[in-house]
């Protein structure tokens, strides 16, 4: 009896190392999203003439170093991801990240900043350069310095390709929409769409799921982030409707380091001139929302009244 | 159903990608249920305390976190978790730990795993220390032992004994409850199984093949059908060793589904 | 109190309120559901015919090891999906089929418990008297079964108002929990405003414990 006491407790434990076992061995391939990590992306052009900056002031030494850490999303398609199959961040912010590298002659270190970390990593140093879909806005602006807007995402509203009822805002009475819990669009619904059916959830992912499956009609916040559902989707879907709030995106900088801003918004003007600005657009937006690239030319205080204009 | 039934299992390792997060699942689980064995002793030892007050609180707490739900224990704590914790943890996971534990908000779901089952394991503990005949108590105490020494001997070893087989049982209870965690992002089989889904069917993601949600989901039920069913013939084998030990006279404790009910053999 | 603590209850009452009631339909259908199919499994698992009692063997293993989560997604979103059969079930049916289908199994348990306490000689005593099988399972056991397993249905009851938490936040509808959360989002006061979604559901339990307890003064058979 004893012997099938232990075959019976064998078994169990069998069962429950079995996952466990595949799990511990086999390759170490990197699997599906999720993973941390940093990423070392060697420029394929050669500086050109690169400003040489002094030993000693921030920019000088991250020559010295030889690459300049910058914090991006991962999980954010076409801003910032990691692609699964080259294993490769990339994204709009990480064209942005590159150019900013390139023009000093460093190679760029790309890290994951999640929306929490990105103030306290350029207050540590963790990072020299935050471009993570950061919005400028009045409260930011105390804690740290920002590049002047190289990006303005738009509220808008997404729904399936072949919705021929939902066609701005006003549209939306008697409909349900898709937004996150907390988020501003909770609160540009309610007072521009009264009558819609707000359906409010942890996450975006959760969003694309009700829309899927018809649960909701629409999902609204930035176009950023529709854009992204547009991609995982394929072909179903598109998006609608006049602008509902403005979000301007700027590099984030440590407080107090002016030539440091300087340089990007130099870099930044260039970019936006030389047609590089136009070809990434193109290729992480406009290829899919079908929209034209419109550079933003405010400055950071314009934009910081920007965002206070939005929900009302 | 097509006859590409569950092809989406070997591509982009997507098998071996659930396979990691119900291995999480396991691990979530079996941390969980030794650190609330250890706080649950603890809270029944309270319960069973001769202080009125003492015992009298612990009875409250414990009929509290039993009588709420774990889902609500879990956003709670996930969302009231300290930022400056977070960052501790995040900072000092070791290497080795799996993917899922990286994140900060692990830790709120450890507690509210911790809290909820502690309670319920307490309740189990009292409940099989009770039941063993007074017997032993007083004849304990007439061979000159004290009441902690009595315990520590006597009831606690047979008391916690009885109770093996709930305590498995709540093992299973716990397999399924760290789904939940999933509602909270973290890395565990459920939320994988919602990314392949998403991820699945889009060649920008690097899939050819679509992932329905009845396939993924009816794989993911069939993993812990299968473990839960071994468990289950575990407790059953060791409730009828016990039996067979102790006599049929005994009283047994069980645990329907995070209840406790003392019952004859 | 301090006023602060009170007002967001007060504040949101409306809300909390609508939440609550969410959560009492929910366990109503579900109980309902788990009852009628949780009876059928259970005279499954006590009927002389083998192949019954597998059947039934086999649904409760199924529902009592797969998790809630699990099922409740496979009924919403499995079936609702576009590229699966497409079946537009709503969130509150698919929660209160999971949640019921699920509590089935335990009930199925309960009850067979419950009817194998009844002594065998009433089985044999009524079979005698000329009772067909189904008459002496109608008549005889399953009131007296019933009335045995009052105190662990009263567990599973609140094991379903805790239960029901889930189906809030998974399938996205407003119960109790998922109320509080929303609420949450908005006024950031973690503790107060989970601390009244709490006291809801803890009515909630202790009304159920105490009807039991007065259901099983007047009718539990003590054994």
């Amino acid at each position: 009896m004893r012997s099938t006491h232990w075959r019976m407790l064998f078994a169990a434990l069998a069962a429950m190392s079995l996952a466990l076992f595949v799990a511990a061995c086999g390759d170490d391939e990197e699997t599906t999203t999720g993973a941390s990590g940093s990423q070392t992306t060697a420029t394929t052009e050669p500086a050109e003439e690169a400003k040489k900056f002094e030993a000693g002031t921030t920019l000088g030494d991250i020559q010295k170093k030889g690459e300049i850490t910058i914090g991006v999303k991962f999980d954010v398609p076409p801003f910032g991801f990691k692609n699964t199959s080259s294993g490769e961040v990339e994204g709009f912010d990480i064209d942005m990240g590159k150019a900013v590298a390139e023009a000093l002659g460093v190679k760029p270190k790309f890290i994951e900043a999640i929306s929490d970390n990105r103030i306290p990593f350029l207050e540590k140093g963790t990072a020299d350069l935050i471009l993570s879909t950061m919005t400028i806005n009045e409260e930011r602006v105390g804690q740290i310095a920002f590049s002047d807007p190289y990006f303005i995402a738009k509220g808008r509203i997404l729904v399936k390709k072949d919705n021929a009822d939902v066609t701005g805002i006003d549209t939306l009475s008697g409909k349900t929409v898709c937004t996150a819990l907390g988020s501003t669009y909770e609160a540009t619904l309610k007072s521009q769409a009264p009558d819609a059916k707000l359906k409010l959830v942890d996450s975006y992912s959760e969003c694309l799921e009700l829309l899927q499956n018809d649960t909701v009609e629409a999902i609204s916040t930035d176009d950023v982030i529709l854009t992204g559902m547009i991609i995982q989707t394929g072909d179903e879907l598109k998006l609608v409707g006049d602008q509902l709030t403005q979000e301007p995106y700027g590099a984030g900088i440590k407080l107090g380091e002016t030539e440091f801003v300087d340089f990007v918004n130099e870099t930044f003007t260039k970019v936006k001139e030389d047609g590089r600005y136009k070809a990434s657009f193109d290729k992480w937006v406009g290829k899919f929302t079908g929209e034209e690239a419109e550079p933003p030319s405010i400055s950071v205080d314009e934009a910081v009244e920007l965002v206070k204009q939005n929900g009302k | 159903m097509t006859l590409a039934f569950f092809d989406w299992f070997s591509e982009n390792n997507n098998g071996r990608y659930m396979l990691e997060g119900f291995a999480t699942n396991l691990e979530i689980a079996l941390i969980a249920i030794v650190f609330a064995f250890i706080v649950g002793l603890g809270l029944a030892l309270l319960r069973l305390s001769r202080n009125r007050i003492v015992s009298y609180a612990a009875g409250i707490w414990i009929d509290v976190f039993r009588n709420l739900p774990l889902i609500l224990l879990v956003i709670f704590l996930a969302l009231l978790l300290p930022e400056s914790w977070r960052d501790f943890w995040t900072d000092n996971v070791p290497g080795w730990a799996p993917e899922a534990f990286e994140s900060g908000l692990i830790l709120g779901a450890f507690m509210a795993l911790i809290l909820y089952n502690s309670a319920v394991l307490a309740e189990i503990m009292r409940a099989g220390i009770l039941s063993l005949a007074k017997g032993q108590g007083e004849a304990a105490s007439a061979l000159g032992m004290t009441y902690g020494q009595s315990l520590r001997f006597v009831i606690l070893p047979q008391g916690l004994r009885r109770m093996v087989p709930a305590l498995v049982s709540q093992l299973i209870t716990l397999n399924k409850d760290t789904t939940l965690v999933s509602l909270i992002a973290i890395q565990e089989v459920v939320r994988r199984g919602r990314i392949v889904n998403a991820n699945s069917g889009n060649p920008f993601t690097g899939s050819e093949t679509e992932a329905p949600y009845l396939e993924v989901f009816i794989f993911i039920g069939i993993l812990f059908v299968a473990v839960n069913y071994a468990l289950s013939r575990l407790s059953r084998r060791l409730e009828i060793r016990e039996r067979k030990r102790t006599g049929t006279t005994v009283e047994q404790v069980k645990g329907l589904e995070d209840q406790v009910a003392v019952e004859p053999a | 109190m301090p006023t602060a603590f009170v007002d967001i209850l007060t504040d949101n009452f409306g809300e909390f309120s609508s939440g609550f009631w969410v959560t009492v339909r929910l366990v109503v259908v579900a109980f309902a559901i788990a009852m009628v199919v949780g009876t059928l499994i259970g005279a499954f698992r006590v009927a002389p015919n083998k192949w019954l009692q597998r059947a039934g063997g086999l649904y409760v293993e199924f529902f009592r090891n797969i998790p809630l989560l699990v099922l409740l997604i496979l009924l919403f979103y499995g079936l609702r999906d576009k590229n699966g059969p497409g079946i537009p079930i709503t969130g509150f049916v698919a929660g209160v089929l999971g949640l019921g289908l699920y509590t089935a199994a335990y009930i199925a348990e309960a009850l067979r418990s419950g009817v194998f306490s009844v002594s065998k000689g009433q089985i044999e005593a009524s079979l005698s008297l000329g009772f067909s099988y189904t008459e002496t399972m109608r008549r005889i056991i399953l009131p007296q079964a019933f009335r045995t397993v009052i105190s662990p249905i009263g567990s599973l009851i609140i094991a379903m108002i805790k239960n029901s938490a889930v189906i809030g936040v998974a399938l996205a509808l407003d119960d109790l929990l998922k109320v509080g959360r929303t609420i949450q989002s908005r006024n950031f006061q973690t503790f107060e405003t989970f601390f009244w979604a709490g006291v809801g559901y803890l009515i909630l339990t202790g009304l159920v414990t105490v009807v039991i307890r007065q259901l099983e003064n007047r009718y539990a058979i003590k054994r």
